[in-house]
């Protein structure tokens, strides 16, 4: 791999423009556990990448929702493998960004001047848990209704405003096919460029703020 | 690439050979999946769908009119499916309905006195052609 690097170093010069990013000084005496933030950002290229994949197969209507991914299981070259992937993908991504938070609270990372970036972090994280709980309607089978049909009920407890606020949430007064197209263009759009951004936010925080000792 | 030192019975290995190497293999995993997705891309045929003829009910058995419940198995190429079918006797002939509401996927049942398919799970009604006449369907 490097050997191709190589080649094509020597062809464009890609290496030393980018040298201040390449090579970064972290401080000594770190451990395996500073590298969960970026075990959880590959899960978030894997489900980018099976996201997009995935599109191009399923169907976000009523009628046609659970038939496409059905039909992307069992009849689509590798479906099932993608499909995998993106489930898989996605729990993992939730337990190393819990751990990766863990690792940050025991290395105090979020001591002054850190905090924003702390917030940063916690602020991605609801996104994240939105995506994955849009996302688990769009199989509309029993099990992906029913959740959503919880989830969304604990909305409407909210004083004042509660019936309001699950009625713009469901797109209707039940769960619905205007639940399931809402919740699914928030699933592929609005929340993944708000994740994007607010994870540009984060690493761009720490590049500026450098890594912090190991305690 | 860095060569190894491996006389010994634990071959060591620096750090750094090690990382990279690791890196490596992690890397070309990566290229595979990326490959996988050219794979995927391309359209699939679709298998062809057997058609299946099950038996149901003997004709003698079936009323001049009305609505019949009927449950038969029928064997497909890896599993025994047990189903229910309902048969509608009228001026068309004999039809045959699947009882899957189209709402969420209850099974319906036929109310003989008001004449109509009721579904149980959230009050979808059909009529004997088969047409929704009230409720979320």
């Amino acid at each position: 791999m490097g050997r191709f690097f190589d080649w094509i170093d020597s062809r464009f010069g890609v290496r030393k423009p980018h040298s201040r990013f390449l090579e970064r000084k972290i401080p000594e005496n770190l451990n395996y556990s500073y590298c969960l933030g970026g075990m959880a950002f590959t899960f978030f290229l894997i489900l980018a990448f099976t996201g997009l994949l995935l599109s191009i197969y399923y169907v976000p209507s009523e009628k046609e929702a659970y038939r496409s991914i059905v039909m992307i299981t069992n009849e689509v070259m590798l479906g099932w493998l993608i499909r995998s992937l993106h489930k898989w993908s996605a729990t993992l991504f939730i337990i190393f960004i819990m751990l990766h938070t863990i690792r940050v609270f025991l290395s105090k990372a979020y001591r002054p001047p850190k905090e924003l970036n702390w917030m940063v972090g916690v602020l991605a994280f609801v996104v994240v848990m939105a995506s994955g709980f849009t996302g688990y309607l769009l199989p509309w089978d029993q099990k992906a209704y029913w959740a959503t049909e919880v989830g969304t009920s604990m909305i409407q407890k909210v004083p004042f405003i509660g019936d309001y606020l699950v009625y713009a949430v469901r797109g209707g007064t039940e769960v619905n096919g205007a639940t399931l197209i809402r919740f699914y263009s928030f699933h592929i759009l609005y929340l993944p460029i708000t994740i994007s951004l607010l994870l540009w936010a984060h690493f761009h925080i720490v590049k500026r703020q450098g890594i912090s000792k190991g305690l | 690439m860095e060569t190894v030192d491996c006389r010994l019975p634990t071959c060591l290995m620096e750090r750094r050979v090690f990382l990279k190497r690791l890196i490596n293999f992690f890397f070309s995993i990566l290229v595979l999946i990326a490959g996988s997705a050219l794979v995927y891309i391309y359209p699939s045929k679709t298998k062809e769908r057997k058609l299946h003829y099950v038996y149901l009910i003997d004709e003698d058995e079936l009323p001049k009119r009305g609505v019949r419940k009927v449950e038969f198995k029928y064997k497909t190429e890896d599993i025994v499916m047990i189903n229910r079918a309902y048969l509608v006797i009228s001026d068309n002939g004999i039809n045959a309905f699947s009882p899957v509401c189209t709402h969420l996927g209850c099974f319906v049942n036929w109310d003989n006195n008001k004449m109509e398919f009721i579904c149980p799970c959230h009050g979808g009604k059909y009529n004997q052609k088969g047409e929704v006449t009230a409720g979320p369907p």
